[in-house]
């Protein structure tokens, strides 16, 4: 019978998520006088988390749907993204009610602020894949280039990567996680602006290839747009884990502070 | 023990009795009982002390050594510990036997709690699910294995079939995913890598497809030919013979490639058949009307629709099915037989049934009519010319239609081939 709980409510025996020995904030978002409350933040999360899952989806499936010249995958993506707009809509009245009902505090308040903002962001990722998806969907008709879009798979790889890693630091609050992630967003700044010149280099040797270059210079965009937003899902769980908003500051900054924290 | 507790009582009251006649001649008695019984207490408090000091700050120490009631009282501790000490060893044992097989099970193994937080896992799901050995502990798989399917599975709490999910990490990695639940709400997930298995079977598919699409040009072109020679007036006469047993041969090569190709496409498609409403009444009408030159001399052709309901589904496949059962049925009714085809619906959905007064089916052939080139016996089906495929097509179409066949047989005396359709394919008019 340890703090409290009774012996044969499984809910007891294993406590929710989360386990940061060295920071107390951290193990504040579990505890709670109210188990209902409890209950609601963590049904929140997952929604948010199945939201992230139907996105990474979304995200490998336009990305295939360009490589491989799929259309029929293309325009299942560009379908599905009415999906996910129903999922926020239904994320955020969940946290209205949540604000209005429950008056969270605290460590809570923060979670359900950056639950708040996620969400946004997010439904942005999934905006930018029906974008990919209509765009791979124009270019399914044409003959695929010989590299077979090399350098924009590559990229897409990296965007997929980040937003894996930037849903699994939100599923285990693991701010040192989001921290190495949202760094990540500058290799995908560099790879954006080499394809750009690549793309550019096409067009002026071969001005036929204008169309295409200027739709694949889209898709890329699009990666990038992908890699800005989850970095800003990064920031929120940094947020929510250390209550510090690291906007507009330096990731370095950012790093040696948490190190400095965990230290002692 | 209630010996040496009434051996301590009786020499208590002699010590005290004892006491009281050493004080009797200095006149205080009673001075002499309480020394002597101070004297018991801190003796008892001593050994008390040192029980104590045996069970908390020397643990696996030797049990001290005392005699009377502490010594039997220490003895049974003693006692207990090392049954205890002995059942925990057992258990331990027992219990890295169990980690140490699981461990080695080829498989992933999460085990979750009813609200499906993570209890325990093994190496394999940590390499299969990218789960972190230490911090995953309590959190709830959902949030982790985020592929839509298997939320949604998950939720679902119907656990009989398993799932299969790309992995997370690699868009060309395909996981089989079963859940099993035990104990009271637990729920054990194994976690298999099916990635090999799931390109064997696209590459069977693509190469039917292929091969099948391949072979058709040639076949044509073979076709053609045999076609322009017999009605060649100056060939040689004793070739004819062969030259029509090779365009009938080429038509059913023809035939079997194109229902490979069409069994192709139906695999090929995913998800649920479209949602077309189809009138049955006038699907029947137009069978009947192709199938009547193939029907044998004096066979008669029975068309009953009792209901008006539309079937929702493909038009084109439901067509393909219903006129493969139909063809079957012509195909094993000798001259003069009787062939019924009715459409009727209940509560339960609607049916559509081919009846024939054929030459039946022996019962151990039932289960396996539906596979693919599966021959009763070797010299019917050719004679008749069948691709062999026609009810490895119906059961395909009725599949994606959520419909199921059964067949009722018995030689000599005909059969009947139901197709039963849910009732949320039908609709009323």
């Amino acid at each position: 019978m340890k703090s409290g709980g009774s012996g044969c409510d499984p809910a007891h025996i294993f406590p929710a998520p989360v386990r940061y020995s060295a920071n107390m904030e951290a193990a504040d978002l579990v505890h709670h006088t109210s188990r209902r409350f409890n209950e609601d933040l963590e049904r929140v999360r997952s929604k948010v988390l199945a939201m992230g899952g139907l996105i990474e989806q979304q995200l490998s499936g336009a990305l295939s749907a360009l490589i491989d010249g799929d259309a029929k995958l293309g325009r299942a993506v560009a379908q599905n993204d009415h999906t996910v707009n129903g999922m926020e809509v239904s994320i955020d009245e969940e946290c209205s009610r949540i604000l209005a009902t429950r008056a969270p505090a605290a460590g809570d308040l923060r979670m359900i602020v950056a639950t708040i903002k996620t969400i946004t962001d997010l439904e942005r990722i999934g905006d930018e894949c029906e974008k990919i998806a209509h765009i791979a969907l124009r270019l399914a008709e044409d003959e695929r280039p010989a590299d077979r879009y090399r350098a924009v798979k590559h990229l897409g790889r990296v965007a997929q990567g980040m937003l894996r890693d930037t849903l699994d630091a939100l599923a285990r609050l693991d701010a040192e996680l989001a921290v190495r992630t949202a760094r990540l967003d500058r290799r995908v700044d560099e790879e954006y602006e080499s394809i750009q010149r690549q793309c550019i280099t096409f067009m002026m040797e071969d001005p036929r290839m204008i169309r295409r270059a200027i739709d694949v210079m889209w898709i890329v965009r699009a990666l990038e747009r992908i890699g800005d937003h989850a970095k800003n899902v990064c920031e929120y769980v940094i947020y929510m884990v250390h209550g510090k908003d690291i906007r507009h500051t330096s990731l370095e900054r950012v790093e040696q502070e948490l190190m400095s924290r965990a230290a002692p | 023990m209630t010996g040496s507790l009434w051996w301590l009582a009786v020499r208590l009251a002699l010590a005290s009795l004892a006491g009281a006649a050493a004080g009797w001649p200095f006149g205080y008695p009673g001075l002499g009982v309480a020394v002597v019984l101070g004297a018991v207490l801190v003796r008892h408090y001593w050994l008390l002390r040192r029980l104590q000091r045996w069970l908390h700050d020397e643990p696996g120490a030797l049990a001290p050594d005392v005699e009377g009631v502490w010594g039997d009282v220490i003895g049974s501790v003693a006692r207990l510990q090392r049954r205890k000490q002995y059942h925990k060893l057992r258990l331990l044992r027992l219990l890295r036997e169990l980690r140490r097989a699981t461990t080695a099970i080829p498989d992933g193994v999460v085990v979750l709690n009813p609200l499906g937080e993570i209890l325990w896992f093994n190496r394999t799901a940590v390499r299969l699910l990218q789960l972190h050995a230490r911090t995953d502990v309590g959190l709830r798989i959902e949030n982790l294995v985020r592929q839509p399917e298997f939320i949604h599975h998950f939720r679902s709490g119907e656990y009989t079939q398993p799932i299969v999910v790309r992995a997370a990490n690699d868009n060309a990695a395909y996981l089989q995913i079963q859940i099993v639940p035990y104990g009271a709400g637990q729920l054990l997930m194994l976690v298999r890598d099916v990635t090999r298995a799931q390109q064997l079977e696209a590459m069977r598919k693509d190469f039917v497809a292929n091969a099948s699409h391949e072979l058709r040009s040639p076949l044509t072109v073979i076709a053609g030919y045999l076609e322009t020679f017999s009605q060649d007036p100056a060939l040689d006469p004793q070739l004819a013979g062969p030259i029509n047993e090779m365009r009938r041969q080429s038509t059913r090569m023809t035939a079997i490639v194109e229902d490979l190709l069409a069994l192709s496409k139906l695999e090929a498609a995913d998800g649920a058949a479209q949602r077309t409403p189809i009138d049955v009444a006038q699907l029947m009408e137009q069978l009947h009307q192709d199938i009547g030159p193939r029907l044998g001399a004096g066979t008669t052709l029975v068309c009953t629709a009792q209901s008006s309901a539309r079937l929702l589904g493909d038009e084109a496949q439901i067509h393909s099915a219903f006129a493969n059962l139909l063809d079957n049925a012509a195909k094993y009714t000798p001259a003069g037989g009787r062939i019924s085809m009715r459409w009727w619906s209940d509560a339960d959905g609607g049916y559509f049934a081919v009846q024939d007064s054929g030459i039946g089916i022996a019962s151990e052939h039932i289960p396996r009519l539906t596979e693919r080139f599966y021959r009763v016996d070797a010299g019917r089906s050719r004679a008749t010319g069948g691709s062999g495929l026609g009810l490895a097509i119906v059961k395909h179409v009725l599949q994606r239609h959520g419909a199921t066949l059964s067949i009722v047989s018995a030689e000599g005396r005909g059969s009947t081939f139901t197709c039963h359709f849910p009732p949320e394919q039908l609709a009323a008019v």
